[in-house]
């Protein structure tokens, strides 16, 4: 659990300022758990910029889109995943328009066909990294979003006397800084208060 | 009629009795009795409409007499929750047209406040005595309707009677003016049940021109507490309030139990601008103080309990003023008005609800996203 709260991923992305940054930096010193979240919250983010550092360049995606949408241009087609039992040929080689891109040519496609179980490994392992990819992203998205709203803003303690001050001074009234409470001791007429 | 009360608190005892006697259309010795439990219809209404005339000049009067007239005396503020009562005394001198002081006592152990000053002396303030005012006079008149009722005395002097009342037929206030100078001198709140939720009374009054404010001779300890922080710029006007709107600044034109905004200041804090917005009916007053932030986890002094279904923070030990944040400001709320239009108020200001599941992801998300963007 965090003894900074919110106010630890507001410290990682820099939000804070002033005295409350003194503050969270006076507790990330003598804290421990603090300091190994910060650490870890840190590695989270530089890891996430990494990422997309590796993510093609912006541009030559753009044009890629562009270019699968364009007007007048036929549509590819999907291509097909070949289904092949183990042990078994096919009949015949597929025919067909089975990709849009230059393939290794008729030659080629038996070949390929005839490696199931690298597809089949590849596929579980994309599935398998899809959901790590999404549970990690999830609990990740659900640890750092914790801690309330945190609202950009300081840290406001109310000067509960200089309220009451101002109230008594725009009400006519006077002054009401601290008054005993004491037991109901409301009369019982009916001119006296709420039982 | 009589009518004493006696608060008995940790080492002090208070005694406030005062003697009150109607002899106009409220309806002579019994009026406070027979008002305090009875409700009128409008018919009755209708026949203290010839009287209202003269009570709304009685109470011109008496704010007006509230800031021409010297005077020193105690003023014995009394107030009842379902929590119990509370009572606060305080000795208060007013120069004609100048300064008001007030000093409050120390009331005991019970009571953590050292002597207390206040001081008016900008002019800008509307200074008046048991909240009697020009525009809370004004917001009476139109909230209530108001009658003569008669002379009486407090204090052991006579005195004119006011009575405001309700649409319903329901007493709602009752103010004793000084025959004399028109001073107030009392005022009885009742809810809409018609129990007494408020008694204000000026005692042992005397209307010489103080010699000195007691100011040059308070104690070290003690605080000249009018603005501790700084001045407050206002009075702002309604147009200029609701004109803070465009800033971000959460300023509805009313509130619940038929509450409105009549004034509003500003003031500059360490932890910056403090808004104060001033609403009222004439009789139940309610500040609203707003600045941007966000409150801590823990506050001292206050305690954490549930108003209206929302999670606030109550002031001990009189929980009269109220504080929460919500979309990244702080409300506090400070109230002079029954507990029903308290609540109904917290309700109407914005509150931070409860993080949900998906409201929690979602914010991690764009937390997330934020921080893969390099742009960010």
């Amino acid at each position: 659990m965090s003894h900074l709260g919110d106010r630890l991923s507001a410290l990682v992305d820099g939000e804070l300022g002033g005295a409350e940054l003194d503050r969270a930096h006076a507790h990330l010193a003598g804290c421990e758990p603090c300091r190994a979240e910060a650490a870890e919250l840190r590695a989270l983010k530089r890891k996430l910029r990494g990422l997309l550092d590796g993510a093609p360049a912006e541009a030559a995606m753009t044009r890629r889109l562009i270019a699968m949408t364009g007007p007048g241009g036929p549509v590819p087609p999907r291509r097909r995943l070949l289904r092949v039992v183990p042990g078994r040929r096919p009949a015949k080689p597929a025919t067909g328009p089975v990709s849009s891109r230059p393939g290794p040519g008729p030659t080629a496609e038996p070949r390929s066909a005839f490696r199931p179980r690298p597809s089949a490994r590849r596929r579980r392992y994309l599935v398998l990294g899809t959901v790590s990819l999404v549970v990690g992203l999830g609990t990740a998205a659900f640890t750092v979003g914790g801690g309330g709203d945190a609202a950009p803003g300081p840290r406001i303690t109310p000067p509960v006397e200089m309220y009451s001050v101002e109230h008594a001074i725009t009400t006519g009234e006077v002054p009401f800084p601290g008054p005993a409470v004491g037991p109901s001791s409301a009369p019982s007429s009916p001119d006296g208060p709420p039982p | 009629m009589a009518a004493a009360l006696v608060i008995a608190l940790p080492g002090l005892l208070i005694s406030a009795c005062s003697s009150q006697s109607g002899s106009g259309a409220a309806g002579g010795a019994d009026a406070v009795t027979a008002a305090g439990r009875a409700t009128v219809g409008r018919a009755a209404l209708a026949s203290r409409r010839p009287e209202a005339a003269r009570a709304v000049r009685l109470l011109s009067q008496a704010a007006q007499a509230a800031i021409v007239t010297s005077y020193q005396g105690q003023e014995v503020v009394t107030r009842w929750s379902a929590g119990g009562g509370s009572v606060l005394v305080s000795s208060i001198w007013h120069v004609s047209g100048g300064q008001t002081v007030t000093q409050t006592m120390d009331a005991g152990a019970s009571v953590s406040s050292q002597p207390y000053l206040s001081s008016d002396t900008d002019s800008q303030s509307p200074e008046g005595v048991l909240g009697v005012t020009a525009p809370l006079v004004q917001l009476l008149e139109s909230h209530y309707v108001v009658a003569y009722a008669g002379t009486g005395s407090a204090d052991d002097r006579t005195a004119q009677v006011v009575e405001a009342w309700r649409d319903d037929g329901s007493i709602a206030a009752r103010f004793w003016f000084d025959d004399a100078t028109k001073l107030p001198l009392e005022r009885v709140v009742f809810d809409t049940a018609s129990h007494v939720i408020s008694q204000d009374v000026l005692i042992d009054v005397s209307f010489a021109n103080p010699a000195a404010l007691p100011q040059q001779a308070a104690p070290a300890s003690a605080r000249v507490s009018a603005d501790p922080q700084g001045p407050w710029t206002g009075p702002l006007r309604r147009h200029q309030l609701l004109g803070l709107r465009a800033r971000g600044w959460q300023v509805p034109s009313g509130l619940p139990g038929g509450l409105s905004l009549y004034t509003g200041a500003r003031t500059q804090a360490g932890t910056g601008t403090v808004l104060d917005l001033g609403y009222s009916d004439g009789l139940s007053m309610v500040s609203v103080f707003e600045q941007r932030g966000n409150l801590p986890a823990t506050l001292p002094g206050w305690r954490k309990t549930k108003v209206n279904g929302h999670v606030v923070f109550a002031a001990e030990p009189d929980q009269r003023s109220l504080t929460w944040s919500g979309r990244g400001m702080v409300y506090t709320v400070v109230a002079d008005a029954p507990a029903q239009t308290v609540e109904a108020v917290v309700g109407a200001l914005p509150h931070d609800g409860p993080t949900g599941f998906w409201k929690r992801m979602s914010r991690g998300i764009t937390r997330l996203a934020s921080w893969a963007n390099p742009f960010h």
